[in-house]
Parts: structure tokens; C-alpha cells; sequence
């Protein structure tokens, strides 16, 4: 089951490596990650999308209150919680399919950020789920350029 | 996101005390006799070592920790001024001797270990033990100096990127870059290894830093806000009255209980609450490689060690049992096999330990509590004979006596060549439980523990999760340092004592009466025991028949007044004597017989009613040796 865990973190040398070093020496898995700072200037936010079962997520989370700098461990898919991720998507429409991107665009709430001679970059704010969505939607109207996705954020 | 990381610091002008942390909050402690006194970083480095109690240090110098030595030198001279005892410094052939010194004189007292290397190599060799300290959970302190801050990333001479390396096998490593903050993060360094599930912090101390000149506070550590509010929670898990109850409640209905105690009850200090709680209600004992003495070993209830190598009769009644009673312990591979298979006669398991990830890691249990052991089992104990819960295990005890009487170790008696068991046996003897034994790692470890008697804890010194060969000398030599009036022996094997043989050197420079012995089979004894049973006996990389060392001329080099091998059956004993009780350090070489094997023996990934018991220990039942799978063979 995929889980979205949230990991408030001081900012100490290596504090992230160790966290990041956790997964890949114990084979968790990490399908996003995603680190800013907060209102306390001393602790940073990790967001980490994992899978696994309850088992798996259990010891992740008590490995993860193993290590010194983790000032706290919330696993949000457990309760009420929003969900968001950024994408920023770069493609190549060509002029037949423009007004299709332009209601995809509306439709899933995105805005474009730039429209150049040879590109469009688009911005969209959704869960998931629905950014994966859009970007498949997207492609069939052009050529994807590039896809640059911030890992999802969470707050419960 | 430069901030994270980066290896800059908080922030110079941010609090020192946390926000979040109630728990570090100042409690006016009388002011430290030089707070406010102009100090250099490492003469901080010193003091904290000195407020901590540190009564002696391990370690290798080099360019970038030179400062540091400089302090502690001054700082025994003036000790030696004043009367007082300074901190003697201990200088190993190699850094990993230090770490494992360090690592001997914690597990042999209870206490931080401290070893000071230099930068680049210094701390690459400090790995090992620290990693080895990390997987046993042994508390140690260890000091790395490291090459300037404005020099750090530059690929500088004796450069390592310490913080990054030991991140990955330490508690908590620390790269000081601020040193404003050095005496708090020392002193932080130190509670974060004593407490929680004790292990290694490493501290890497830039050179600059050492050098800096400040004014020295005496008093603060570092914010760990989230470590600290877990210890504190930790602390406050106190067992509930319907905890016990619902305890007591299934084991009414179990008739063959059964206690399995590993490494935490040592490290927990929780040995004598154990032994009260035991006794109090019967309670057999199994203890794991690690939780050797937690149970006096000749007590009627202990039941001896379980495991690979564990006694039959441990294993036998691990299938026997009906209850099964972890304590600090962790169903680690080399104890729980096949752990579907592990226990299988258990109804009920309970769990004890104070590491809420070893709980359902393994094996799934009915009950469990996380908390200090050593309180949970007094607060069990109490409700139990509050209750009157006075079970009769009469019939329990006859069997588990039944069972030792008849599976019991052994090995061949009548062979003209001289079997490691009896070497032991012999030197058991004479130290009727009461010396620190350390070891290797291979077949003489393993007879050690099977052979040896243990009155106590903290007497049985060997690296059980990382299985690190040349473990032994080096603990030894750092437990002597833990209690110079108590006989330390290092049982090791002729392949293990080779590993930090230039160990040797070290217990004759200090004058230590550490006693080694090295049972040499002229190869990796226990590699060749897998190769015969698993590999059809091609002996890869094992053999060292070839090998021209001459052990007692290189312990003669070394200084050593007693340096004997022993090669007869007829001399085991009267040279077993001189050896144990010459004044000083002592070496004795002894050659076995080279295909003494370990039994029993549980094949890796093999479950206890596939254990084999080899020719001499009578097994409850033909077993075919068969190669383990081999995906799961490590």
C-alpha cells in the first residue's frame, strides 16, 4: 500500500543522507522525496511517498525514530490528509491541437507559465494521481519535452 | 534547501535548548569550576572527557588530531602534578584496535568507551568496531580528527568523508563546524551512546576547531529534540496493572515456560532483576550468544545458550517449550533460523525490549512491552507475587534436567589429539566462572561459549552481529583497562588472532596481564566446517596449512615473558596452570586437533528440528545433513 510520510527533520550535517541511507540499506523503497523548511528554522519537512505492506511501513517508521536528527514521524495516509504535488510540464503542441491542451489545461485546473515560438510549459497543482493523469492526457496532443514532477506534499 | 545539506551548523545566535524540548530544559546545575575560563577546542575536548569520567583513552595519532593529543598530555601532567589520575592514553598497532579496546572496555564495565584517532585512514580503520559496537549496541565515544573546515571538500591529504562513512553504521555521527558548539556536542555525544539502545557516536573534529580559543561554558548540549522526547517517553512506558494481568493470564495456562534472554539484559544492566524474576517463578533460562551471563550459567534454571551453535538441550527445549519469553533479545538469523519454524511448541510468545522496531520484526508475538527491562520485569515480578501466581513447574524442570543430562556437550575423549573442548574445560577449572573471556570470531568462539562457565555478566566479550575476527586481543586489552584486577583471557583462533596481531605488542608495552590463547587449527576452522558439510570439502581460501608462523617466536618478539605451546594431551593441565596464574601478560599457543568441529550446529536457514549434534551429543533423532538452500545460506 502506498504511504505518504511525512518527516520533520533538524537541519544537521548529513541529517538527509542518513534518512535517504536508511531506505536504500534496509531496501525500502522511495517512489518520491521531497525536503523544504518550516516556521521552525532549525527543522525541515521530508516529505516521502514509500509502499509496502503494514509490516514494512511499521519498521520504516520505527527505523526512521531511530535516527538522532528525526524530530518527529507522521504517517498521514493513516488519517485525514491533503495531498498535492507540482508539475511543471514542457511540450510541443502543434497549432491543430491547441484548443484540446487549452481544455485539458482548464479542466484540470493548470495554468501555462510560458508560450514561446517552440514550447509550452505548463504548471499544474493536483493530487497524484491526477497529475500522472494529465500528463497522459497532455501527451496525446503533443510532444512532452520534459516532465518535472515535485513528489507529493502532504498536511493532515 | 543549501541548509539541510550542507554541512554547516545551526545557525551561530540560534538557542542552544531547543524549543520543543522541555526536557532540556536548564536545570541550574552548580556552575563547572572553569565555566568562564579561555580555552583552546581541544583542551575543551579534554575537560569533557575528564567531567564524563573517562578514565582512559584508546587511540592512534596523526596530523589532524594532533592538537587533541597535545591537550591530553598537558592534562596528565598536570594530573600527575596535582596527584589526581589523568587519562592514561593507550596506543593500539592499528586504529581498529583502538575502536575494539574501547568496544572491550565498555561491554567489560558498563561504561562509555573512548577512542581518539586522526582523520582519513585513522577513522576509516575506525569502521569496523564501530559498526561492530552499533550491531551488539555497546556505547563508545569515538574522536576523529579531521582536516581544517576551509580544507574540508577539497580533497585534502588524510581527508575522509567521515560524517558521510560513519553515518551509515554509527548511532550518531557529528561534524563539528561551529566551535562554538564542540563541548556541547561532546557532551551530547556521550549521552546520546549511554542512552536509549546504547552504540556508537563519532565525532569529527576539524582541526581549526581543536585549535579555536574560547571561552569554555562547563555546562549545555546540543537540542535532539525528537531523540530526547522518544527517551523520555521510552522512560515514561511503565508496565500497566492490565499489562500484567493479561501476562499473568497466559502464562497460567502454559505449563512449560520458557525465558530467552539476549544481549539487552546485559547491555539494560538488568541481569539481577532477570535472575529475581526467574526464580521467583521457575522460569527456565535460554540465553542467545550475546546474553551470555546474564544468567549464571551453572544456575539449576539456566538452560544454557540457543541458537546455531546454541546446547541440544537449549534447542530442544526452545521446541519444547509451550510459552516463550523474549528478553531483550531479537530473533536475530542465527537464533531463530527458520523463524516460522522457530518456537513452534509456543502458544504464546511475549517480548521485552527497548527498541520498538525489534518488536514483530521477525516474529510475531502476543504480548510485548518497550521500555528499561530491568524496571518492566521488577513491576512483573511485583504483580505476579501480589497475585500469588506461584505456578508448579515440577514436571517442566524434570524435563529441561532430563534433557541436559542427556544432550549435554561433548566430544571425543580417548583422541590422542588435544580437543579444544577440553583446553577450555581445563581452564574453566581454574577460573570457575569468574574471568572475562573475550574471543575471535569462528569454531573458538563458539567453543568458548558452549565450554566456559559465567557467573555474571559482562564477562563474556565477543562480537556477536558483525562476528568480526580479531575482536578478541584488542577487547581484552581495553577490559583489563575496565578491571586491572580481574583475570581477562582471550580465546582466540590462529586465523581471528592474526587479524590484530600486532596487538599483541600492545598488552606487553602496558604491562597487562591479558592471557592468550590461540587454539590454531592452522586454518578458518569454522569456513572449513562449512566447506565440508555444504561444499563437499573443497577448502577455498581456508587452509593454512602452508603458513609459516612460528606464534610463540612473534609472542617472544613481543615481549612476552610466557610464551609456551602446548602440543600433548598429557600437558594440558599443568600448563593450562602456569599459564593462568603467571604475574603479566601470557601467551599460549595450542595445537588441536584441525577437524574439531562445532556441535550442534543449526544450518543457516535451517530450522532446530534439522540440527545436526555431530558424533559425540546424542540427538533426539536421526538427522540427515543436508546443504541448507542456498539462497538463504549466510
Amino acid at each position: 500500500m502506498r504511504h505518504i510520510i511525512a518527516i520533520h527533520l533538524q537541519n544537521e550535517a548529513g541529517a538527509l543522507t542518513r534518512v535517504a541511507g536508511l531506505f536504500s540499506s534496509r531496501g525500502y523503497n522511495i517512489e518520491s522525496l521531497s525536503v523544504a523548511a518550516t516556521n521552525d528554522p532549525i527543522v525541515s519537512r521530508l516529505t516521502l511517498v514509500t509502499t509496502g505492506n503494514d509490516a514494512v511501513i511499521a519498521q520504516i517508521i520505527h527505523q526512521l525514530g531511530k535516527l538522532v536528527d528525526v524530530v518527529q514521524v507522521e504517517d498521514m495516509t493513516q488519517g485525514l490528509h491533503h495531498e498535492r504535488e507540482l508539475l511543471l510540464l514542457k511540450l510541443r503542441v502543434p497549432a491543430s491541437q491547441l484548443a484540446h491542451l487549452s481544455t485539458a489545461i482548464s479542466t484540470a485546473g493548470g495554468r501555462v507559465l510560458a508560450d514561446t515560438l517552440d514550447h509550452f510549459v505548463v504548471e499544474l497543482t493536483s493530487s497524484e494521481a491526477l497529475v500522472t493523469r494529465f500528463v497522459t492526457e497532455a501527451a496525446q496532443f503533443g510532444e512532452v519535452l520534459e516532465v518535472v514532477r515535485s513528489g507529493s506534499l502532504g498536511i493532515s | 534547501m543549501g541548509l539541510l545539506i550542507s554541512t554547516v551548523p545551526l545557525a551561530s545566535g540560534t538557542a542552544v535548548l531547543h524549543p520543543l524540548d522541555p526536557a532540556a530544559a536548564p536545570l541550574t546545575p552548580p556552575a563547572h569550576p572553569l565555566a568562564g575560563t579561555r580555552m583552546t577546542g581541544a583542551e575543551m575536548i579534554v575537560q569533557v572527557l575528564d567531567d564524563e569520567g573517562v578514565p582512559v583513552l584508546f587511540g592512534y595519532s596523526g596530523g589532524a588530531i594532533l592538537p587533541t593529543y597535545d591537550a591530553v598530555f598537558v592534562h596528565n601532567q598536570r594530573c600527575e602534578a596535582a596527584g589526581r589520575r589523568g587519562m592514561p592514553l593507550i596506543v593500539p598497532a592499528n586504529e581498529q584496535g583502538a575502536g575494539f579496546m574501547a568496544a572491550g572496555y565498555a561491554r567489560a564495565s558498563g561504561r562509555v568507551g573512548v577512542a581518539v584517532v586522526t582523520s582519513g585512514p585513522g577513522a576509516t580503520n575506525m569502521v569496523t568496531p564501530v559498526r561492530d559496537c552499533l550491531a551488539d549496541s555497546i556505547p563508545i565515544v569515538v574522536l576523529c580528527g579531521q582536516v581544517p573546515t576551509a580544507a574540508i571538500g577539497t580533497d585534502a591529504f588524510q581527508e575522509a568523508p567521515i560524517s558521510q562513512v560513519m553515518g551509515a553504521v554509527a548511532k550518531h555521527v557529528f561534524l563539528v563546524t561551529d566551535p562554538t558548539l564542540l563541548e556541547a556536542t561532546l557532551r551530547t555525544a556521550f549521552e546520546i551512546a549511554r542512552t536509549g539502545r546504547p552504540g556508537p557516536v563519532v565525532v569529527d573534529l576539524p582541526k581549526d576547531v581543536q585549535n579555536w580559543q574560547g571561552v569554555f561554558q562547563g555546562t549545555g548540549a546540543l537540542p535532539i529534540p525528537g531523540y530526547r522526547s522518544r527517551l523520555k517517553h521510552l522512560r515514561a512506558q511503565q508496565l500497566s496493572a492490565p499489562a500484567c494481568a493479561e501476562f499473568f493470564a497466559q502464562l497460567a495456562l502454559a505449563q512449560r515456560p520458557l525465558l530467552y534472554v539476549g544481549g539487552g539484559v546485559v547491555n539494560g544492566n538488568a541481569a539481577a532483576e532477570l535472575r529475581r524474576f526467574a526464580a521467583a517463578f521457575g522460569i527456565p533460562v535460554v540465553t542467545t550468544l550475546m546474553g551470555i551471563g546474564a544468567m549464571d550459567t551453572t544456575h539449576p534454571l539456566s538452560m544454557h545458550m540457543l541458537g546455531m551453535h546454541g546446547a541440544a538441550f537449549a534447542n530442544y527445549a526452545v521446541e519444547d517449550c509451550d510459552f516463550l519469553i523474549a528478553v531483550g533479545a531479537r530473533f536475530d538469523d542465527r537464533v531463530a533460523g527458520v523463524p516460522a519454524k522457530f518456537a513452534r511448541g509456543a502458544k504464546f510468545i511475549a517480548h521485552f525490549d527497548i527498541d520498538p522496531s525489534e518488536i514483530n520484526k521477525v516474529k510475531r508475538v502476543g504480548w510485548s512491552h518497550v521500555g528499561e527491562v530491568d524496571v518492566a520485569l521488577a513491576v512483573l515480578r511485583a504483580h505476579g507475587e501480589s497475585q500469588g501466581f506461584a505456578p508448579d513447574y515440577s514436571a517442566w524442570h524434570a524435563h529441561c534436567a532430563a534433557l541436559r543430562r542427556t544432550h549435554a556437550f561433548n566430544y571425543d575423549r580417548t583422541s590422542t589429539m588435544i580437543q579444544p573442548y577440553a583446553v577450555i574445560e581445563a581452564i574453566n577449572r581454574l577460573t570457575r566462572g569468574q574471568a572475562i573471556i573475550a574471543t575471535g570470531v569462528g569454531q573458538h568462539q563458539m567453543w568458548a561459549a558452549q565450554y566456559f562457565d559465567f557467573a555474571e555478566p559482562r564477562l563474556w566479550l565477543t562480537s556477536g552481529s558483525m562476528g568480526t575476527m580479531g575482536f578478541g586481543l584488542p577487547a581484552a586489552i581495553g577490559a583489563q583497562f575496565a578491571h586491572p584486577e580481574r583475570l581477562v583471557i582471550d580465546i582466540d583462533g590462529d586465523a581471528s588472532v592474526r587479524m590484530n596481531l600486532g596487538e599483541l605488542e600492545t598488552a606487553t608495552t602496558y604491562d597487562l596481564p591479558v592471557k592468550v590463547v590461540v587454539l590454531n587449527n592452522f586454518g578458518d576452522g569454522m569456513v572449513r566446517q562449512w566447506q565440508k558439510l555444504f561444499f563437499k570439502g573443497r577448502m577455498s581460501g581456508s587452509d593454512k596449512s602452508l603458513h609459516k608462523k612460528d606464534f610463540v617466536k612473534a609472542a617472544q618478539a613481543d615481549g612476552y615473558a610466557f610464551a609456551v605451546r602446548l602440543d600433548r594431551v598429557a600437558d594440558i593441565d599443568a600448563t593450562v596452570k602456569a599459564f593462568i596464574e603467571f604475574q603479566g601478560p601470557a601467551f599460549l599457543e595450542v595445537i588441536i586437533d584441525p577437524d574439531a568441529g562445532v556441535y550442534p550446529m543449526v544450518g543457516p536457514g535451517q530450522s532446530y528440528e534439522e540440527m545436526i549434534t555431530g558424533e559425540f551429543i546424542t540427538s533426539r533423532h536421526p538427522v540427515l545433513v543436508k546443504a541448507p538452500d542456498s539462497s538463504e545460506m549466510f
